[in-house]
């Protein structure tokens, strides 16, 4: 809250020219796992792994983030983020919806503003270099997702904890020492952290990862070994898995923390089988901490609606370059 | 406020909550560069179509049901989202153009979106604005906001207006106020009372006379209200004979020739009548016809040879010249027959007395006409005998039952609730108004609301919330219950 406060003092009497979002579309969320490009070589060997449903029911907990471009001012962009935690006790789901936080970047802010969430979050003062104002968006989603992974890590106990996206580390929004802590942290208190990735970029002799599953038989998971502990300084924290849980034609690479014995790591699994609801392989829980957090086109333009009313702002609307030169024949995003 | 779409005479504008507008508002879209206005009328408030509107319902839904959790929104942008989810689109219709303070009926002109002002306004500053007569006014009740609504005594005079709306929703309330408001500017009414509704119109709540006791005249025919042949016209007989009774041709040739003979010998007496059909040289068919209608005419009582206890219309109508005055014709428990001999007479003294121009004009009004008005009536009361200074006041829980050209030719229209879309629809047919403002208002009017269209209020349709009046309420319907009804109702006191 204080970093959005903070982000947004400098925009008072600009203008916002909102963003020409396809409002009749899904608004975007931030990129999981869109950094990371590992090529394999020469798996050793693919296994299935039949799972159980194991009777006994564990705390199930999820954290999702989205983040949204909210329009442009004359010195930066708006956008603006929202965390939900969602978790599931005793047959009830319950969530906690953090935000949304607008947040008003510049290239004289965005520095501040990184440097300021990792000091609030992580308890660092690393720098890995400030991001293009167009990039800092999903970082900013992403550092605030680390840090209700934190809170929840810190707080849960023998829980299984659903992150979304991959335990893919290195990059400048999670950095191997932080993602590795969160595990640690979560691994003491007896909780275990599955990662579901809706998409992977993650290959297997030409073929994407999930497609592996299709003929596998739920409840199962693929155990893929051979994958390269990570290239340069990207790293891979957890086990590789497709995770196939339920009949359908869904399944998702599935990262299990490395450091948590193999048998813990498919026992936590079988534990999720037996805890939480499944519709097409994916954790309920998972799927409602991303609804909760999802902006919707009505959000958005309250949002906007929020800054234009507390910030004075004037909405201006620049005519679209591509619709003005090519009519109907532009396509595609505006630039 | 904001303009969003013209179509037509169509508007559609685009209102936060917080903006207090409601169905049957009038907005005045200004446009001060131009120096227009634009006078437009809410015919109904829709929620606005908002992207991802649908996504936000599910969501909360979800949550309501199996969820249950809470929001850290510590900036309050919550309360801009859902402003934004209960925005509305206000449909409105145009009314007309306000060039220079001048109305124009004109809705081709089109203000600026980003530029118009909007705001509401109530209806008597509106009638200003179109600068309407403010003499004889006659208070119907109060608009939305609570300012009195008045029509002037003018714009029923001379005119044909129709009071419609489904059963217990105060048209003949209304009509009552009307009668009563015209007897107070000096008028002649006569009511056709199916129901025997008006007769406590003499009355006060109380069970006293009221300052109208000694302008209303309840006539109740077979009673207080008899007539003997002497005083009809040959024309008035006739019609009796066959609008009334259904005599056939041949037979009214041969009635024509008994009545004058009577006429020649000055014998006007039912025994007169009955003798010189019974010496009759005719045939024993025609014979037949004519007693039958004769013995429906000694059997119906409204007919007497004692010329002591008739009725003469013409010095009652002399009664209601100075101060106006209202003559109630009670129907109630009249068989239909007799109903229909009833209203011949009356109508054709009435029309002779307008001819000979010994009345000024009446103002008719008539409930439920088409139980006892013959169809050629319809138009000829309309048309025909507007002229003459018969001006009709159509009172009607059926609006099927009035034909399409009288609606056509209706200048008022007072339209109390309807549900059914049909009873709309041959309302809607009016010349006046526009069918969606009739079918979106009149079918969420409360019970002693009505939407008023046309002439009265100056083209500018409007809900008025009819005023009660101070007169002892009749032609209640007789309840088996009303007992424990009223018991309940002490023990609640």
């Amino acid at each position: 809250m204080e970093l959005s406060l903070n982000s947004m003092k400098n925009i008072e009497s600009s203008y916002l020219q909102p963003t020409e979002t396809p409002l009749n579309q899904p608004v975007a969320e931030h990129i999981e796992n869109a950094t990371t490009i590992l090529g394999i070589q020469h798996p050793s060997a693919i296994k299935t792994i039949s799972l159980e449903n194991n009777s006994e029911e564990k705390p199930v907990v999820a954290v999702d983030v989205s983040s949204i471009g909210i329009g442009e001012t004359e010195t930066g962009m708006l956008c603006a983020i929202r965390g939900a935690i969602v978790w599931k006790e005793k047959n009830r789901y319950k969530y906690q919806r953090i935000g949304p936080f607008p947040f008003h970047i510049t290239e004289e802010n965005k520095k501040e503003i990184c440097k300021l969430f990792r000091n609030h979050s992580f308890e660092i003062s690393g720098d890995h270099g400030a991001p293009s104002i167009i990039n800092i968006q999903a970082r900013i989603g992403n550092l605030l997702e680390r840090w209700l992974q934190l809170g929840i890590s810190c707080s849960a106990y023998d829980t299984i904890i659903l992150w979304d996206g991959s335990m893919t580390a290195g990059m400048a929004d999670s950095p191997v020492d932080e993602v590795s802590r969160l595990l640690e942290i979560a691994r003491n208190r007896l909780s275990t952290v599955l990662a579901f990735s809706k998409n992977t970029t993650l290959r297997f002799s030409g073929h994407k990862l999930t497609d592996l599953a299709e003929k596998a038989e739920p409840p199962c998971l693929l155990q893929i070994d051979g994958f390269p502990l990570g290239s340069g300084p990207v790293l891979l924290l957890g086990d590789i898995y497709v995770a196939k849980l339920t009949p359908g034609v869904c399944s998702f690479r599935l990262d299990i923390d490395r450091k948590v014995p193999r048998e813990q790591g498919i026992e936590a699994v079988q534990s999720l089988l037996g805890s939480d609801l499944l519709v097409q392989s994916y954790p309920e829980t998972l799927r409602l901490a991303h609804i909760f957090s999802t902006f919707t086109a009505t959000e958005v333009i309250g949002i906007q609606r929020f800054i234009v009313h507390q910030y004075g702002l004037k909405i201006v609307t620049r005519p679209n370059v591509r619709r003005l030169l090519f009519g109907p024949f532009g396509k595609g995003a505006e630039g | 406020m904001r303009l969003y779409r013209k179509e037509g005479n169509s508007l559609q504008i685009l209102s936060s909550p917080k903006d207090d507008v409601e169905k049957g508002d009038y907005l005045l879209v200004e446009d001060t560069n131009v120096n227009r206005k634009l006078i437009v009328q809410v015919i109904d408030v829709q929620f606005a179509s908002v992207p991802g509107l649908l996504e936000e319902l599910l969501r909360d839904s979800t949550a309501d049901e199996q969820v249950h959790g809470e929001n850290f929104d510590p900036l309050g942008v919550s309360s801009h989202i859902n402003h934004i989810q209960d925005a509305r689109m206000l449909i409105c219709k145009i009314r007309g153009t306000i060039v220079n303070d001048k109305l124009h009926v004109n809705s081709s002109w089109l203000p600026c979106r980003s530029k118009s002002g909007i705001k509401k306004i109530s209806f008597n500053s509106l009638l200003k604005h179109v600068g309407g007569n403010d003499r004889l006014p006659i208070n119907v009740g109060e608009t939305k906001d609570g300012s009195p609504l008045n029509i002037t005594a003018h714009d029923l005079d001379g005119r044909l207006n129709i009071i419609t709306g489904k059963k217990g929703t105060g048209k003949s309330h209304l009509s009552k106020l009307l009668v009563l408001g015209l007897v107070d500017y000096g008028a002649t009414v006569v009511v056709f009372d199916l129901n025997g509704e008006y007769s406590g119109l003499g009355f006060s709540t109380k069970g006293g006379g009221n300052q109208y006791s000694g302008r209303v005249h309840v006539l109740t025919p077979g009673a207080n209200f008899r007539v003997s042949l002497s005083q009809m016209g040959l024309s008035v007989i006739l019609k009796i004979m066959i609008h009334a009774l259904g005599l056939p041709g041949t037979s009214t040739r041969e009635f024509k020739h008994i009545w004058k003979s009577l006429s020649q010998q000055g014998k006007f007496t039912l025994q007169d009548l009955g003798e010189a059909i019974r010496r009759c040289n005719c045939n024993m068919h025609v014979r037949d016809a004519l007693f039958s209608r004769y013995h429906s005419l000694v059997n119906s009582g409204f007919f007497t040879d004692n010329e002591e206890s008739t009725t003469n219309f013409e010095k009652l109508f002399e009664k209601t010249k100075k101060d106006g005055g209202a003559l109630v014709i009670n129907l109630k428990n009249v068989s239909s027959v007799d109903r229909q001999i009833v209203l011949e007479y009356t109508l054709g003294n009435l029309v002779n007395l307008l001819n000979q121009w010994k009345i000024k004009s009446v103002f008719l009004f008539a409930e439920e006409a088409h139980l006892y008005l013959r169809e050629t009536y319809w138009e000829d009361i309309v048309t025909r005998m507007r002229h003459f200074g018969l001006f009709t006041n159509f009172v009607t829980n059926q609006p099927d039952t009035i034909k399409e050209n009288i609606y056509r030719q209706a200048d008022s229209i007072f339209l109390f609730n309807f549900t059914n879309e049909r009873d709309l629809e041959t309302v809607s047919k009016a010349a006046r108004v526009d069918s969606e403002t009739v079918k979106s208002i009149a079918q969420e009017l409360p019970p002693h609301h009505c939407l008023l269209i046309g002439r009265a209020v100056k083209d500018f349709p409007v809900t008025v919330k009819v005023k009660a009046l101070d007169i002892r309420t009749m032609g209640q319907t007789r309840l088996f219950f009303a007992d424990s009804i009223n018991a309940y109702n002490k023990l609640s006191a």
